[in-house]
């Protein structure tokens, strides 16, 4: 398995109170825009939020602020990482995190934006939709479960 | 009875206590209010973003407002109660836990904010977009209801940090599994 040889004792991150906390919220608050404007649009396609509004238009302008929150996300996650790398490439519920995270945004610039943009038949829609929450739930569990694994 | 002695009784229940000697049961509920927070917390961040104009800038903001406010009523009820299991099933070790406190004052505050401007701002949507500029109190309303959603998830986070006071604590009803957060 990669180790990585370094000490995270010298790492910034593990030598204050507030910082790893601090990193957290933002990644709480990072995940909260990607993953949330995601799930709209979700709910959109299962016809449970915003119908009056196509999902094409929705999805459009969404995904900005989805990319925000992805970068947001993927800056603070691996500053997270970082604090105990080993620990982390240890625990199992990290490593299923990252299939799933890797899975979920492929997924996301793939099927999930082709069945926003093209509207196919409803029913392929609200499959494409479970699919993308599905995914993404098991994303958030998946960085949950890593304190209790 | 005090709030302390409520805190422990409620803890004593059965299924308080099933779920704090369940190792997965906790984190199963942890994992749905935080996939309930991002759902909830971008809709409000939506709803917020298009009274300050800068989400969907073309879109009506009755639009926007109407066709959120069933979904974040049902995510904020799915939030909420994954946030009450978990707080009962540790409920006297939350009595001294100052982010705890926190995080329900700034609730608090969600409903004043709620009692304030939801019948002059978030239910006249429709009257906003009869004129071209969205009123400052609008804007007001969007600028604090962001802010204090934001230290809400900060507080909620803070509250795993504390370590619970063990020579508080009644050594029965210790939960079983201290270790969330680090």
């Amino acid at each position: 398995m990669i180790a990585f040889a370094y000490d995270p004792s010298t790492n910034p991150l593990n030598n204050n109170e507030w910082s790893f906390p601090l990193l957290e919220c933002i990644h709480i608050l990072g995940f909260t825009l990607s993953i949330g404007t995601i799930a709209i649009l979700d709910l959109r396609m299962l016809g449970l939020a915003f119908v009056r509004h196509p999902s094409r238009e929705l999805a459009k302008s969404l995904a900005p602020w989805t990319l925000v929150g992805l970068v947001v996300m993927l800056i603070s996650g691996p500053l997270i990482f970082s604090s105990d790398p080993n620990m982390y490439l240890r625990n199992i519920s990290f490593r299923l995190k990252m299939y799933a995270l890797l899975a979920a945004i492929l997924y996301n610039y793939t099927l999930h934006r082709w069945a926003a943009l093209r509207e196919p038949a409803p029913a392929v829609g609200k499959f494409v939709a479970v699919v993308s929450l599905a995914l993404w739930v098991s994303v958030v569990a998946g960085g949950l479960f890593i304190a209790f694994f | 009875m005090s709030l302390l002695a409520f805190a422990q009784w409620v803890q004593t229940t059965g299924w308080a206590t099933a779920l704090r000697g369940s190792w997965y049961v906790y984190p199963i509920i942890l994992s749905l209010h935080l996939t309930g927070i991002a759902v909830f917390g971008a809709m409000i961040l939506t709803v917020n973003l298009r009274l300050l104009g800068v989400v969907m800038p073309k879109r009506r903001v009755a639009d926007v407002v109407d066709q959120l406010r069933t979904p974040k009523r049902v995510g904020f009820v799915i939030v909420a109660t994954c946030g009450i299991l978990m707080a009962s099933s540790k409920a006297e070790e939350y009595y001294y836990n100052i982010f705890f406190w926190t995080k329900m004052s700034l609730l608090a505050l969600v409903a004043v904010h709620a009692l304030v401007f939801h019948g002059s701002v978030y239910s006249k949507a429709a009257e906003m977009d009869r004129t071209s500029r969205i009123p400052g109190r609008a804007k007001l309303a969007a600028a604090l209801s962001l802010l204090l959603w934001i230290s809400i998830a900060c507080a909620g986070r803070g509250i795993g940090y504390i370590e619970p006071p063990l020579d508080k604590l009644h050594a029965q009803l210790l939960p079983i599994h201290t270790h969330e957060g680090r």
